[in-house]
């Protein structure tokens, strides 16, 4: 006779209900789960709110240190070029995405794989990392500006204070709107544009007033993103030495004058409060103009083939943005591979002395990081697979508040993490020992967990939205209890899709530094990317540092393609089990 | 396989906390890690009793922290370059009054005292400061070596210097600090607006400027002299040259109050006097004038000597106190002054400049007239030099929370918002009339 | 509104290698409701989809009245298509919607106007001028699509299953209110479906495809009772094929069957072939043998409501006979010898 299944049986169970009678092992680990965000997030986050809207040496509550932000016309400024530079980023990245989105959905083109790599070579170069090679290419007295002003006497201020940071960004982040709208793009249903042109519209106005406005939805999601991301951004600006933007001005703050300047907090309320607004309006936007859902087929714009003179022009924007986009992984690596690099082009002899230094003295850094990436990535997916069977499979009260809870991560920015654990850890002790917590190196890998728990989630639901439920029934029904259907059939289901999400939450800790910088107490307990701003501070380690960087480069490439092999390999195991 | 996991974690978590055998020295410094880096493995190989512990911190970020632990203190010693970041720390009685023994140390460098006669903090090694420039750069520009600071001001450096603020940058406070006492103050603000006119950029941190100048970002920078010294000994097409105004002052380091290893902190600054110790110094990527007359003798070739050449550092006597009461007024001053409008003020500069050329021969009086009004405006400062040395008026400018209740005055943003008000307007002014004159 | 006739000529079309047009060539009269059918895979939206100027280019001519439309870009065509998905813009109005055309032909917005709300009057939707595509059901959707390309006044209207994505009650509803509009506005229209009731309810006249040939063309009643070959025969209505030889014995004409039966065969059949097609309801089906009887056994039987439906071995093969019902009358037994009784009147030689 079969079991009933919904009788608990299993020591997490019995043990959840002799503790607490009402309550299953899940719910245990959902309020555990709830628990660890509110400490972890929440409270570090309210705490920098809190003292935002203190007075600094009363503690009574006040608006002052707002008005005080708002009078400072320093402040005023970075505020305003933040926003600017954000904006700027958007525009750029849309300049660069938009010919290549049109050209790989309009038109039957063979470099398409050329244009797929352009959408992920950006990525695996941290910014940080990649501002310092911009700068000697594109800067002052950079390789393009050495040689424009000696074959026609002018330059251009590529790099000039915002301009580099725009410049940086952009090329950065313009996959993310690639990505999107070639999505959009391509699931404009087919008919739409016939309709028009059988109507007697075409090309550009065409374009124009069908095309666009149809794959705007999946354009501003991507353009939210991206504009959150350089709002939020400490490193870029920092290392190309631009101090009057937000989150520069937030560190430098907090780091100069100490964690009881008001002014650190009152940036940071800013950066979360604009954060959760740009998410907002640009969900806002969305709603109501799914257009998937009103559109039966997909199919994407009928494609054409390239007229000789079209296929010229193709090619060459997309070798020209090919060139920029490589641009500071050229730099990076002559940097690395350079003796001197001073005034000149190209530097002025190459050596594998640098990569030599670097391994010497980076053996702490490397293995920091990958102990707390691993610890933050093993933690994502763990905590990530709980949120998702908690959130699809039970109707546990507050699932929801867990899901976006979790999510809200995305809207805090990483040195607003950094400043509240300083502040919430600050008096507390690591227990049995004597050390602050705020010095701990614990709390970085939790702060990388926290950072990278929204994508780990993402990847965890839809890894989950995969497995049938009447997967599930079925083992039950077959008398297995819900935590062996769990450890049985739903974990190794989801397994594919939980370890790209393990390997990306991986390989993007790996090279954080927003979070990581405000943290870092001690240079035994840093990872690469603040190992990459350490050595960037002293005049033989540039080098090193450079090719401490291409290790962080391939760091990430190999979490990106490994996830995406994953990926791949998952969805053929799907299809192939279904087609039987 | 789940038991060996929980292991393995286990173990890495406790060795990943700290080596618990040797004795730990916890040292909070602001010097980087290619410094701290030769001094450890240098130490420790003549001690291996001892691990130390680097906490790398700005100097006045170290000087919050051991503020903020004094409570339940955790760091043994105290290690930066700024002499005024110790007095700072020892008014607020977190030094420990401890004695080192050495031998061949003397008593002065240049004409600066190096240890705290009340024996709260000892000097190790000497800095001067000076400008460093990039000789292809110049090259490509036509433009000579500055020697003097005065130099640094004249138009043909317009855009071509570069500089950190002292706000970020210990060494650079002290650079700052030595003209204004070196020069008096108004002159010396003064002086400071006018090279500053030239300036390319303002870096974040102190480093940024022998950075700039190696890559050739812009030509000429004021930098403390390890960073010219290392950046040439690393190969870079740089040189460097201390200019007649400037002071030799000691590097230092100090045992914390209430440190949970005096011992071994003692042993480590006494280490750092040894001749074994002093020869670190000399490491190609370190680069610090030692203040054992001694180690010269095993000096690269070029490299200063402060104890044969007497030129070095005699002109100005540094007045440390001084510096420590108004420190964070300069600061402040610099930055609302400089940094934050530095292109308002680089171009009312440049302006100046240009109306200069025209006018050259002062043939047109009232060219001449209004282009001395401009740099008037350009000079004028928010205060004197006695409002500047007025405790509560300086005391606006400390950042510490204080517990009670008890409101000097105005609050520093409000200080600082009117002190912009007035540059921003006096720069305007100042272009306008340059553009005047210009016209004439 | 014009009325213009369409003649293709010759179409060859392939989609790389794949030749999906072979040699299409027909003639539509100007005002005529004409059908494409066939069944998936047959070319028949590539047909229509060539004509609105979709797709590769084909070889041969496409004539709209007098001019040959084969190298012109669609929106230089004046041809107005429905899609099969309606093909609404999720991001205007119904009225911008029904507009649109207007617009692109830079009319004066007034005139525009006026247009458009008697378009909305025509399809009895003018009370949802404002509202957004996503707000209509399926029906309404269709209408306005319609209303779309009327509006324009097109020489030629082209439906692409118009009726596929519509629940059963509604599409005949539609496909009356289709012809009704059709015959009201007098627009030389072409429908493609691969329902044979929708064209034969609809149509003047059609044209049946497979495999990108055309079989036949000819009014939906000349299809049905007189088709060509052996795919026509089988793709309307139900065909009991026979296989077999002609015999000619003087006058007499008879079809031998391969299980050596003997059908009369009328004046005026066909003597050249090696089918004969026969219709349902046009077998009896007896106890009694008669002198066009085919001898077999019931099989099976099914009750279809109107008819009920035998399934006879017979003649070598499963014969299917329609038997109108009526109540009280009895059937015919699984297993039960009979003899079926053929009106070779109404039979096809093939």
């Amino acid at each position: 006779m079969p079991q009933n299944p919904y009788i608990l049986k299993g020591h997490a169970d019995r043990l959840a209900k002799w503790l607490v009678p009402n309550l299953s092992a899940i719910h245990l680990v959902a309020v555990f789960i709830a628990l660890l965000l509110i400490g972890l997030l929440l409270v570090p986050v309210a705490q920098v709110m809190i003292v935002a809207f203190q007075d600094a040496s009363t503690g009574a509550a006040t608006l002052q240190n707002f008005i005080d932000f708002f009078q400072t016309s320093l402040f005023r400024e970075s505020f305003w070029n933040s926003f600017y530079v954000s904006a700027m980023s958007v525009v750029v990245a849309t300049a660069i995405a938009l010919p290549l989105a049109y050209i790989t959905t309009r038109f039957h083109f063979s470099g398409s794989i050329l244009i797929q790599s352009l959408g992920f070579i950006p990525l695996i170069m941290p910014p940080f990392v990649g501002a310092v090679a911009m700068q000697l290419i594109f800067g002052r007295n950079g390789t393009i500006n050495l040689i424009i002003r000696e074959k026609f006497g002018f330059d251009i201020p590529f790099m000039n204070g915002l301009n580099g940071v725009i410049l940086v960004q952009s090329i950065h982040y313009f996959p993310f709107i690639l990505i999107n709208l070639s999505a959009s793009l391509r699931n404009i249903d087919r008919s739409m544009e016939e309709a028009a042109q059988n109507l007697g519209s075409h090309g550009l106005r065409l374009f124009r007033r069908i095309v666009f406005p149809l794959a705007m939805p999946g354009y501003i999601a991507g353009a939210a993103l991206v504009f959150i991301k350089v709002f939020d951004d400490l490193g870029t600006p920092l290392l190309l030495n631009v101090n009057n933007m937000l989150a520069p001005q937030a560190f430098l703050r907090i780091s100069s004058i100490g964690i009881s300047d008001p002014m650190g907090y009152v940036i940071s309320v800013i950066l979360v409060i604009f954060s959760i607004l740009s998410l907002w309006a640009s969900f806002l936007f969305m709603r109501g103009k799914d257009y998937t859902t009103v559109q039966k087929g997909g199919g994407g714009m009928a494609k054409r083939i390239l007229k000789t003179r079209e296929k010229f022009l193709s090619y060459g924007v997309v070798i020209f943005i090919l060139l920029l986009v490589l641009s500071p992984h050229i730099g990076l690596l002559l940097l690395s591979f350079g003796t001197i690099w001073s005034y000149a082009p190209l530097p002025d002899g190459y050596t594998l002395q640098n990569y030599v230094t670097m391994w010497e003295s980076s053996k702490t850094f490397i293995t920091n990081t990958i102990l707390y990436a691993s610890i933050a990535a093993t933690l994502d997916v763990i905590v990530g697979t709980a949120i998702a069977y908690i959130v699809l499979r039970t109707g546990i009260f507050g699932r929801k508040g867990l899901d976006y809870l979790a999510t809200a991560a995305l809207a805090i920015p990483g040195v607003v993490l950094g400043i509240g654990y300083l502040r919430t850890f600050h008096n507390l002790d690591v227990p049995f020992t004597n050390e602050p917590m705020a010095s701990w190196w614990v709390i970085i890998a939790l702060a990388l967990m926290i950072r990278r728990l929204p994508y780990a989630l993402r990847a965890c639901t839809a890894a989950l939205q995969q497995v049938s439920i009447s997967l599930e029934e079925a083992a039950e029904s077959l008398g297995a209890t819900k935590r062996r259907t769990i450890q049985k059939i739903v974990i190794p289901l989801m397994a594919g899709g939980i370890l790209a999400g393990f390997v990306t939450s991986f390989a993007t800790a790996a090279v954080e530094l927003s979070a990581t910088i405000m943290l870092v107490s001690s240079n035994n307990d840093a990872p690469l990317a603040y190992g990459i701003y350490l050595f960037m501070q002293t005049p033989s380690g540039r080098g090193a540092g450079a090719a401490l960087g291409i290790v962080a480069v391939i760091v990430v490439a190999i979490g990106t393609i490994a996830s995406q092999v994953i990926i791949e390999r998952n969805k053929k195991i799907k299809s192939t089990g279904d087609s039987h | 396989m789940k038991h060996t996991i929980y292991a393995s974690i286990a173990t890495l978590a406790l060795t990943a906390s700290g080596a618990m055998a040797d004795e730990k020295i916890t040292v909070i410094t602001s010097f980087p890690d290619s410094m701290t880096g030769p001094i450890e493995a240098a130490f420790e190989t003549a001690h291996p009793e001892f691990d130390l512990e680097i906490l790398n911190k700005k100097t006045s970020a170290g000087v919050k922290y051991i503020q903020e632990i004094a409570g339940a203190n955790t760091a043994d010693i105290f290690w930066a370059s700024a002499p005024d970041a110790f007095e700072v720390l020892k008014n607020d009685n977190l030094l420990a009054d401890v004695s080192v023994t050495s031998e061949g140390i003397p008593e002065l460098i240049g004409s600066y005292p190096l240890n705290d006669p009340d024996g709260f903090y000892y000097g190790f090694a000497g800095a001067g400061y000076g400008i460093m420039w990039n000789e292809r750069y110049l090259a490509a520009n036509n433009l000579q070596p500055a020697k003097e600071w005065a130099e640094l001001a004249q138009p043909e450096y317009h855009g071509h210097v570069g500089m950190s603020a002292p706000s970020r940058s210990g060494t650079t406070h002290l650079t700052v600090e030595t003209l204004l006492q070196g020069e008096g103050w108004d002159n010396g603000w003064a002086k400071w607006k006018r090279i500053a006119g030239n300036f390319s950029t303002v870096t974040e941190r102190s480093f940024g400027v022998p950075d700039g100048v190696n890559t050739g970002n812009f030509g000429l920078g004021i930098v403390i002299d390890f960073f010219g010294f290392s950046s040439k000994a690393s190969g870079f097409p740089v040189d460097f040259a201390y200019p007649t105004i400037t002071a030799l002052v000691p590097a230092n380091v100090a045992v914390v109050a209430e440190a949970p290893n005096s011992e071994g902190a003692v042993m480590f600054i006494e280490y750092l006097l040894t001749p074994e110790g002093q020869a670190v110094l000399l490491n190609p990527a370190i680069m610090r004038l030692p203040i054992n007359p001694a180690t010269y003798v095993n000096a690269p070739e070029g490299f200063p000597n402060p104890f044969k050449d007497s030129t070095i550092g005699a002109a100005v006597e540094f007045d440390v106190a001084k510096s420590g009461s108004r420190y964070n007024l300069v600061n402040s001053m610099f930055d609302v002054m400089i940094t934050y409008r530095l292109d308002d003020l680089r171009d009312a500069v440049g302006a100046i400049q240009a109306a200069e050329a025209l006018h050259a021969d002062g043939s047109n009086t009232k060219a001449t007239a209004l282009i001395a009004e401009a740099w008037a405006l350009i000079d004028a400062n928010p205060i004197d030099e006695a409002k500047s040395l007025d405790a509560d008026f300086a005391g606006i400018f400390t950042k510490k929370r204080k517990k009670v209740t008890d409101k000097v005055g105005e609050r520093q943003a409000e200080v600082e918002q009117r002190w912009d008000a007035m540059v921003v307007a006096n720069y305007a002014s100042a272009k306008e009339l340059a553009n005047q004159a210009a016209g004439m | 509104m014009k009325k213009a006739g369409i003649k293709i000529e010759n179409l060859h079309l392939s989609f790389g290698e794949t030749e999906v047009l072979n040699g299409v060539s027909l003639e539509i009269k100007p005002g005529e409701f004409f059908a494409f059918l066939g069944p998936s895979g047959s070319g028949k939206s590539t047909l229509l989809r060539a004509i609105a100027g979709f797709g590769p280019k084909p070889k041969g001519r496409i004539m709209i009245g007098n001019k040959d439309i084969l190298g012109l870009d669609p929106w230089k065509r004046n041809i107005g298509m429905v899609f099969q998905s309606y093909a609404l813009w999720p991001h205007m109005t119904v009225r911008n919607n029904v507009g649109f055309g207007l617009r692109e032909r830079k009319l004066p917005s007034k005139l525009i106007k006026t247009k458009v709300d008697a378009a909305l009057d025509l399809v009895d939707l003018s009370h949802l001028a404002d509202r957004m595509p996503n707000q209509l059901s399926g029906g309404q959707q269709q209408r306005i699509a319609l209303a779309r390309t009327i509006v324009v006044e097109p020489e030629v209207l082209l439906l692409d299953e118009p009726l596929s994505n519509l629940d059963a009650s509604l599409r005949v509803q539609m496909r009356r209110e289709l012809l009704r509009l059709q015959r009201q506005l007098g627009l030389t229209t072409i429908f493609v479906t691969h329902d044979q009731e929708e064209a034969n309810t609809t149509s003047d006249r059609m044209a049946v495809l497979d495999g990108g040939v055309i079989q036949q063309i000819g009014s939906p009643q000349e299809l049905y009772d007189k088709p060509s070959n052996l795919f026509v025969a089988n793709f309307l209505g139900t065909a009991n094929i026979l296989e077999g030889k002609i015999e000619i014995l003087g006058n007499n004409k008879r079809f031998l069957t391969k299980t050596g039966d003997s059908l009369s065969l009328s004046e005026g059949s066909s003597t050249v072939g090696n089918y004969i097609i026969l219709r349902p309801q046009n077998i009896s089906i007896n106890h009694k043998k008669s002198k066009n009887s085919l001898p077999g056994k019931v099989r099976h039987s099914e009750f279809l409501g109107s008819q009920i439906r035998y399934i006879v071995t017979a003649g070598g093969t499963e014969i299917v006979i329609d038997q109108s019902h009526r109540a009280g009358q009895d059937w015919f037994a699984n297993g039960t010898d009979v003899h079926l009784l053929v009106n070779t009147s109404t039979a096809v030689v093939i």
